[in-house]
């Protein structure tokens, strides 16, 4: 992921670039309720994430068969977005460290 | 959306059947109004965030809960039908997760949760206020499954 400098009269050093970026890398994990219906996580999937039905269908059934799913990855704040609008839909959602990915 | 394009469904529902779970329904979403229905895990932010957080989720739910009570409107007492369509369905299908979700909590952990995700329950082998609770909970799930069925593009669209 490519991390911009929001401002354009300072370029940050490249270590600091690479310091943002691994600050900035988050995973949103969905965790597994036995309440809601497979096919009403799937719907917040599509509606959300803009998934198609395969890939709702395939996240939906990590969360039900492994009890959780990550369901998207990069800079913390749309992923604290993406939690936030998860909550509403009355799902189950965290914020992880995304360790896997560097820039 | 131009009046051509709009959908809306209509549901005639035995009053004598749904009638009475309406008062679980009520009194769970009066419980609502101060509390959010799942647990929310919320990630590691200053405590005023933390705050409106918390404040805007319990908002837009008591939105919702607000929409889901409307359907049970004079129309309903007198004909037993409910309708949905494109300004209310997103609404209901949220409202119906919040309030299954407060069943839950309040009534139905003595089931267990493999028997609430199974929906594999002896009816017959529960008391009065477990029975009508977990009818209540079948019945939300129907109402949002109908709509998943034939309103789900005007969610995703919306």
């Amino acid at each position: 992921m490519k991390i911009v400098a929001t401002n354009p009269h300072v370029s940050p050093a490249p270590h600091a670039e690479t310091e943002l970026a691994l600050e900035g890398l988050w995973r949103v994990v969905v965790l597994n309720d036995p309440v809601n219906l497979m096919s009403y996580v799937v719907l917040v999937f599509k509606k959300v994430f803009g998934f198609d039905e395969a890939t709702a269908r395939r996240k939906m059934l990590e969360v039900h068969e492994q009890g959780r799913s990550i369901v998207w990855s990069g800079l913390r704040e749309k992923a604290e977005a993406y939690v936030f609008t998860l909550q509403q839909w009355h799902l189950t959602a965290v914020l992880e460290p995304d360790e896997s990915r560097t820039t | 959306m131009s009046p051509e394009r709009r959908k809306r469904i209509e549901v005639k529902l035995a009053l004598p059947v749904v009638a009475p779970l309406l008062d679980v329904i009520r009194e769970l979403a009066d419980s609502l109004k101060q509390n959010l229905a799942a647990s929310t895990p919320l990630p590691d932010i200053e405590p005023e965030f933390r705050e409106a957080w918390q404040g805007e989720l319990l908002t837009a739910q008591n939105d919702d809960v607000r929409t889901l009570l409307a359907l049970f409107n004079d129309e309903f007492f007198t004909e037993g039908v409910v309708a949905f369509d494109d300004d209310n369905a997103e609404a209901i299908v949220r409202a119906c997760a919040a309030v299954r979700l407060r069943l839950r909590e309040v009534y139905l952990k003595p089931l267990g949760d493999e028997a609430l995700e199974s929906g594999d329950v002896d009816l017959l082998a529960l008391d009065d206020p477990l029975r009508k609770a977990f009818m209540c909970y079948l019945f939300l799930a129907t109402v949002q499954e109908l709509i998943i069925q034939h309103l789900d593009e005007s969610i995703l669209e919306s």
